[in-house]
């Protein structure tokens, strides 16, 4: 006899698929070629260097190969893809002075209420451009530097710029590192000078809104000795029929005892390729914390990946999936011990249902200098019925025996036993199944700040119907 | 003596991924000599259990065992064993079918029983280039022990490749315990599929001590209501052996088991790459597979990969896997030494008490024998 499952509801995807009609928007055409990477150097009057280095990965993206493993992206035809569109506004400083459509769209997502509310700083991109960015004069004050990319290009900071730009995550990485190189617009630049401590988090919020377009962002951080730091990134867009593309990059410095938290909300619409690009790299006794969320997108890839390069220095990746009707998110991380004594810790959430592929792919790799290191990784996915699919895929490659390595990973669905232990215990068989699948998802969402872990429920609206045989 | 170059794609994952790992798949490349010398020696054969043996077109005899009990499973096609996925893979078939020496088709009726084993010695000497396949077929209700051991002493090169497909009908049992105590030098292929039917069960049992290159695959097909597979791996590398190993278990049958140890140690410049596949199919309801994995590392120039993957697409089924990979922990080192027990016989111990759990799963004695003075003469 088949077992009854418990449903659990698609996301309400209705807050962000909405959309505004483009107003005098400047695009370039679509497809990649060396004129269209030009064309957007240009516009956005980058420095000599950028410009070759521009070119320089747009060769590097021609030679390279689309990846042979992975989810399928033979949708996605790169020719059809707009890679810059700048909405009709410069950087504005207050939301009043930013274009109604766009105030609208960001009011829409809480992006103001929650800067009023609990961010020390915010950036909101519409397309390839910041269209807003604020950052609070106690926080200034501090000697931290939020500041949209194209601004850092030019300014002072730009030596610093350019000894960290796409320097931990090359062009030669893979094809889209490559075309990230090519194209890229917009981002964040954060710095956090040493010994700074920023207790509330800033805020960078990524809207595609222009169909048939790519988002190429790039973020930059560098947190100094001893500094603190919690940074938030959310994206989504609005459902069109054809292909978007977004091939961000994050690049992370974490200096020595540094502590960096990077916190993602991902919630793309679902015609969206994800082929997102994030990496840190740890000074000695520097943190990196990732928490991730993948909700959104047709198609992700997605392995956040952290050098472990200083002794003592420490990554956690905390992340969950979900993959709906449609998505095929392929999603997990990446940990490089180098330093002596060097930690980290993996540890993922998954569900599949109504058709979705999640895919948990992970590399552990303890290099031979780091001995005395510890690694652990943990995955869990559940399926809610059986036309989805779940698969684990977790890489290790340890070098010295100066090592401890441990994982573990479960697929299935909700126990049968943990409903009947809760039951026996006087708990309601439909308010049991709900506290599962809550406590499933725990561990990620309890990592996430109040209004985010709030928002991820919202999106995990959980239905309980009939019983679990 | 004619000398074959070989360049072969082996031990391929069912699903890809990152290149960079180089753990996809194991390119051999090498020029062996498959000069057909090597000894073997078959001995008690119990009762029920019928031996063919031939030259090197081998895999029509499997297919007439198959073909005399297709009567009692008409789902199964004659050409079973041509068809049959290897866990080495099909570049690794092909070069059984084109360079094997000598099959042995082995098939139990169903009045065999597994009170006495059939014991089978591979003897290839210094510098034998000898390639093998054998057929085993479990008829429908049949027990079946066969125990294969592969010695040859330390000093001994050459090449030794083995192929054991096995199909088990329903409701049979087929116990494999393979003990490969290969020279320093050799070179080994050990290429296993198997086709497990309604209840039937399919246990093997491998302690891979020897050899210098070690290339394992295993691919079982748990196609039948119930069937399980359940294998235990011991295994033992020094100086600088390298094994690789593939297993795969493949469910498609309703409530079918795999469960699968691998445990062992790494010493001086040893390698070791581990892949292990669950696959739950569609439709492989109330379906339960299980890997674990426990790798010692003894020295600090060893190199372990681990590649443990669970393919799910089904939800009534459950796939679960864990790994511990290190050195001795600090608190057993200080258990130890505080009761007088060296660093160093605390390694050697804990060795020993590795391996000793999957040789502890044998029940022959002379065996346990093997392994045991391998052992002893490994560490001296």
């Amino acid at each position: 006899m088949e077992k009854e499952r418990t449903e659990v509801d698609e996301l309400d995807r209705s807050i962000y698929d909405f959309r505004y009609e483009e107003k005098d928007f400047y695009r370039v055409r679509e497809g990649l070629t060396e004129e269209i990477v030009l064309e957007i150097s240009k516009e956005k009057n980058d420095p000599e260097w950028m410009r070759k280095k521009r070119l320089e990965a747009l060769k590097i993206y021609n030679e390279l190969k689309v990846p042979d493993w992975g989810p399928d992206i033979s949708g996605l035809n790169i020719d059809d893809i707009v890679t810059y569109v700048r909405p009709n506004t410069a950087m504005k400083g207050s939301w009043d002075e930013v274009p109604e459509d766009i105030k609208n769209t960001f009011e829409r997502l809480g992006i103001p209420q929650a800067e009023r509310k609990s961010l020390a700083g915010v950036g909101a991109q519409y397309d390839s451009e910041l269209v807003y960015h604020n950052v609070k004069d106690e926080v200034s004050e501090l000697g931290v530097v939020y500041t949209d990319m194209e601004s850092a290009l030019t300014g002072e900071y730009e030596q610093m710029v350019r000894d960290h730009f796409m320097k931990l995550v090359p062009p030669t990485d893979h094809k889209f590192a490559a075309l990230h190189g090519a194209v890229w617009s917009g981002g964040s630049f954060v710095y956090v000078p040493p010994g700074v401590r920023v207790d509330i988090p800033l805020q960078s919020y990524f809207r595609l809104n222009a169909a048939g377009a790519g988002q190429f962002e790039h973020t930059l951080i560098i947190v100094s000795e001893g500094a603190e730091l919690h940074f938030i990134e959310g994206c989504s867009a609005p459902k069109y029929n054809v292909a978007n593309l977004h091939a961000g990059c994050v690049e992370l410095y974490v200096g020595k005892n540094a502590k960096l938290r990077y916190s993602t909300i991902e919630n793309w619409s679902k015609n969206m390729y994800n082929l997102n690009t994030k990496r840190a790299i740890c000074e000695e006794g520097g943190i990196i914390e990732w928490i991730s969320g993948s909700f959104g997108s047709h198609v992700s890839y997605l392995y956040p990946s952290s050098i472990l390069k200083g002794d003592d220095s420490h990554a956690e990746f905390t992340g969950i999936t979900f993959a709906g009707s449609g998505q095929n998110l392929d999603t997990g991380a990446k940990m490089v011990h180098i330093g002596k004594r060097t930690s980290s810790f993996i540890n993922t959430k998954s569900i599949s249902k109504a058709g979705g592929i999640s895919t948990y792919r992970s590399s552990v790799i303890i290099t031979e200098g780091a001995v005395d290191s510890k690694a652990s990784v943990s995955c869990a996915s559940l399926m809610l019925d059986d036309i989805s699919r779940s698969d684990t895929v977790p890489a290790m490659d340890i070098r010295t025996d100066r090592a401890d390595v441990g994982h573990e990973a479960k697929i299935g669905r909700i126990s049968d036993d943990a409903v009947f232990y809760l039951m026996s215990r006087g708990i309601p068989e439909e308010d049991a199944k709900a506290m599962i699948v809550s406590g499933f998802a725990d561990p990620v969402s309890k990592e996430l700040p109040l209004e985010y872990a709030v928002e991820m429920n919202n999106l995990i609206q959980l239905e309980m119907k009939g019983a679990i045989g | 003596m004619e000398k074959k170059d070989l360049e072969l794609i082996l031990n391929s994952l069912p699903t890809l991924t990152w290149n960079s790992l180089k753990l996809n798949s194991t390119v051999f490349k090498d020029s062996i000599d498959l000069n057909g010398r090597g000894e073997c020696i078959i001995h008690n054969i119990p009762s029920g259990v019928i031996i063919g043996s031939e030259g090197c077109d081998g895999c029509e005899r499997g297919r007439d065992a198959v073909e005399a009990i297709s009567g009692a499973q008409p789902r199964l096609k004659p050409s079973l064993f041509k068809e049959m996925k290897t866990g080495m893979g099909p570049e690794a078939k092909n070069f059984f079918n084109k360079y094997c020496h000598e099959t042995l088709s082995i098939r139990a009726m169903c009045t065999a029983s597994a009170d006495k084993p059939l014991k089978i010695n591979y003897l290839p000497g210094n510098e034998d280039g000898y390639v093998v396949k054998q057929n085993i077929t479990a008829e429908a209700g049949s027990n079946l022990t066969v125990i294969m051991d592969y010695s040859g002493r330390p000093e001994d090169s050459g090449f030794f490749g083995i192929q054991t497909q096995i199909f088990a009908a329903e409701d049979s049992v087929v116990n494999i315990i393979k003990l490969e105590l290969l020279g320093r030098n050799y070179t080994h292929f050990e290429n296993i599929g198997g086709v497990v039917g309604d209840n039937a069960r399919v246990n093997v049992i491998q302690m891979i001590l020897g050899g210098g290159k070690s290339y394992v695959g295993l691919n079982m097909e748990l196609s039948g209501y119930r069937s399980s597979f359940e294998g235990n791996v011991g295994y033992l590398c020094l100086n600088d052996q390298k094994l690789d190993m593939n297993y795969y278990m493949g469910h498609s049958g309703r409530r079918s088991t795999s469960s699968l140890r691998v445990e062992g140690a790494l010493r001086d410049s040893a390698s070791k790459t581990f892949r292990g596949t669950i696959d739950l199919k569609h439709g492989a309801k109330g379906a339960c597979g299980d890997e674990q994995e426990g790798t010692l590392l003894l020295s600090k120039d060893v190199r372990n990969k681990t590649l443990p993957v669970i393919l799910c697409d089904e939800d009534d089924v459950e796939g679960t896997h864990g790994a511990s990979i290190g050195r001795l922990s600090a608190e057993l080192l200080f258990y130890m030494q505080s009761r007088g027990i060296s660093e160093k016989e605390a390694e050697l111990l804990m060795t020993k008490a590795k391996i000793n759990t999957v040789r502890s799963l044998i029940k022959d004695e002379s065996s346990i024998g093997k392994v045991q003075h391998y052992m002893e003469e490994a560490f001296g």
